[in-house]
């Protein structure tokens, strides 16, 4: 389980000269993210390029701390009990990032072996994974030309090796094929259904509304709706996502002109 | 428990990488020792006479000087006809020298005045120049035999012509070149030390940013701190790897090449290796931690190749600083790291006693930098910047 509450973190301007006024010195890359993502759902962090979903997740996986604002992974605080939030977590980020001269066997056990399964659970537990994410084909050979899929594939199997409860993954589906697709839709269906929360960030339309039990809708750093598909459709009187994730995120505009 | 996982998985990561590889056995290892020490070693032998050795001289009018002949041939030089041009033949290289005894030579030394002997040399040449040294010391030896033969005949005694008797003692163990041949061996060790671990530093640390695969590595339950000491161990390896590699190559190439020419004064028994090796050794984790911290800092594989290009000189400074300036061993040049190591090893090739002090002194100072920069290291992985 996933609460997130006020999160804000902003970034030092590259290039930005000392004496321009504070708020041109930093960037604000999320302001205010508050949302939840409960076990057993499948939960969609939806948002345009550049609306700060990737921070978001990297504070949430520990990767960086929020400036204010406090975040819950299973009960345990992502400023200040790090290494109990990532054992409860499974992150897999934008990039596959899995290293080309291990095979992909080699990948994961790394992995098991770094989460604390000793050689023995590590050989088991890759191996199952293996199995279940249907990588017999590739499994033994080194990583270098991996295709999209085959990369992804290897680095969900990272995220899953310690079994975590909590699993995020940013925009898993970038560069997959329809067919790739569906079977990774099939594989975070299944592992909802087995009581895992799972944080997932889009920005398509179509995916979250296909996939998610749960959206929250974020843009320029803040979220602006937390609800269920139809309470979403209903609450912007809208009968499709793409018109009511726009009124949405036209609302938050209208609401700092003022 | 997770520095040496991490540690095991870089080494069998990096050993399937070719350059790593290369520059790790082949280049510190092997090529370099081969390169410098064995054109060193050659340049040596050409510079040293070695009077035992036989050889040949090309003599003009050889009958007109049998005593002479008699003279070269007792000092291991045996005579043969001159060709006919000999200016030609000399400057050639067929001939390196050519001994031309003048006509009127014999008539010369039975009036008692100086008898002319003409040598064709080529000094543009080395070998001819080298040749030219032996010949000349030779016959300064038969002249002295001559002018005290002539002076006793006329009942003088032929000390009274040596005013000065100038005796050079060098209190030194060591010549200049013996000194150059003795700072090669640190330098080689350090150069094999750097080269060895250079590629996996990089390929650890900033190129595991630029691969984007420290992110998901940072988000495990391990804590960073393990994570770069993890990949500090791997390149500790590589580099004791190629160090000790070093040792056993520099100590090859002076078994096929001993060094005798310097009077026995430069050392490179097994022994003296050893003891070089050993007094070398804590520079590996000086090194380590400097490959390390510095790359950290960098962004991509690229940059880390360049700051780490620049920062080759300090390992070579020391070899230059001791060529031009005379820095004598004392406690202040033993507690900095390089520098120490630069002048133990010269002293143990050379065959100069070691205080422990020294010894003890230069471990703690290289040890106390190797702290400051893994602290540093540490510190750089928890920065948030490191994932941009
Ligand atoms: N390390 C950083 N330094 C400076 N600015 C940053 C940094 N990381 C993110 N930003 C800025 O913060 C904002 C949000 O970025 P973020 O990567 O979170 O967006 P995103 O929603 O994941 O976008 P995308 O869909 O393109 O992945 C952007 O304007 C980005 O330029
Ligand atoms: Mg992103």
């Amino acid at each position: 389980m996933i609460v997130a509450n006020q999160l804000h973190k902003s970034f030092k301007r590259l290039g930005a000269s000392r004496r321009a006024p504070k708020s041109e010195q930093y960037i604000a890359a999320v302001k205010s993210v508050s949302f939840s993502a409960l076990d057993g759902c499948i939960t969609g962090l939806l948002g345009p390029n550049g609306a700060g979903k990737s921070t978001t997740l990297r504070m949430l996986a520990t990767l960086i701390k929020p400036e204010s604002g406090n975040a819950m992974i299973d009960g345990h605080d992502v400023a200040t009990q790090v290494l109990q939030v990532r054992k409860h977590l499974g992150f897999m980020p934008h990039n596959a990032g899995i290293y080309p001269r291990l095979t992909a066997r080699e990948n994961i056990h790394y992995y098991a072996r770094l989460c604390g399964l000793t050689r023995k659970q590590s050989q088991q537990r890759t191996g199952e994974l293996i199995e279940q994410l249907t990588m017999l084909k590739f499994a033994d050979r080194r990583a270098t030309g991996f295709s999209q899929g085959q990369k992804t594939k290897v680095a969900l199997a990272r995220a899953l090796v310690h079994r975590p409860q909590t699993l995020m993954l940013d925009e898993p589906t970038n560069g997959l094929d329809v067919m790739a697709t569906r079977g990774l839709r099939e594989i975070i269906r299944q592992l909802a259904s087995e009581g895992h929360c799972i944080l997932f960030s889009s920005h398509i339309m179509q995916e979250v509304a296909a996939l998610c039990d749960h959206i929250a809708i974020i843009s320029d750093g803040t979220v602006v709706m937390e609800d269920s598909l139809n309470e979403i459709l209903k609450r912007t009187g809208q009968n499709d996502l793409e018109d009511a994730f726009v009124q949405a995120a036209q609302s938050l505009n209208h609401g700092e002109d003022e | 428990m997770n520095l040496f996982i991490v540690m095991y998985k870089e080494i069998v990561d990096n050993l399937r990488d070719r350059q790593t590889v290369f520059y790790a056995l082949l280049f510190g290892p092997v090529l370099l020792p081969l390169l410098i020490g064995g054109s060193l070693v050659a340049s040596f032998k050409q510079m040293t006479i070695d009077y035992d050795a036989v050889t040949t001289l090309s003599v003009v009018n050889a009958e007109k000087a049998p005593t002479l002949m008699e003279f070269l041939y007792s000092n291991n030089i045996d005579t043969i006809a001159a060709p006919d041009d000999v200016e030609k033949s000399v400057r050639s290289g067929e001939s390196l020298v050519v001994l031309e005894i003048s006509d009127d030579y014999g008539e010369a030394l039975r009036n008692g005045s100086p008898a002319p002997l003409t040598l064709h040399v080529n000094n543009a040449d080395k070998d001819s120049a080298k040749a030219t040294r032996r010949i000349n010391a030779v016959l300064n030896v038969y002249e002295q035999t001559l002018s005290s033969l002539r002076l006793q005949h006329r009942g003088i005694d032929p000390t009274t012509f040596d005013t000065l008797n100038i005796i050079e003692h060098d209190v030194s163990n060591e010549g200049a070149n013996g000194q150059l041949l003795a700072s090669i061996l640190p330098f080689l060790f350090i150069m094999s030390m750097v080269m060895g671990g250079f590629y996996l530093a990089i390929d650890t640390t900033a190129g595991e940013r630029e691969r984007q695969s420290l992110e998901p590595l940072l988000s495990l339950p391990l804590s960073r701190t393990s994570v770069v000491m993890g990949k500090y161990a791997a390149t500790v390896c590589f580099v004791l790897l190629s160090s000790a590699l070093t040792a056993l190559s520099i100590y090859i190439l002076f078994r096929i090449f001993p060094l005798e020419i310097m009077g026995g004064q430069v050392r490179f028994d097994g022994p003296s290796v050893a003891r070089a090796f050993f007094l070398v050794s804590p520079l590996i984790l000086l090194i380590s931690a400097m490959l390390i911290s510095v790359s950290a800092i960098t962004r991509s594989t690229k940059q880390a190749q360049t700051y780490l290009g620049v920062l080759m000189v300090i390992p070579m400074a020391p070899f230059f600083l001791l060529q031009y300036l005379n820095i004598r061993s004392s406690l202040t040049s033993m507690s900095l790291p390089m520098l120490s190591q630069y002048q133990l090893l010269e002293n143990t090739v050379l065959g100069d006693a070691i205080p422990w002090l020294h010894v003890a002194l230069s471990v703690a100072g290289t040890l106390v930098a190797t702290a400051i920069l893994l602290v540093l290291a540490a510190r750089l992985y928890q920065r948030e910047k490191l994932l941009d």
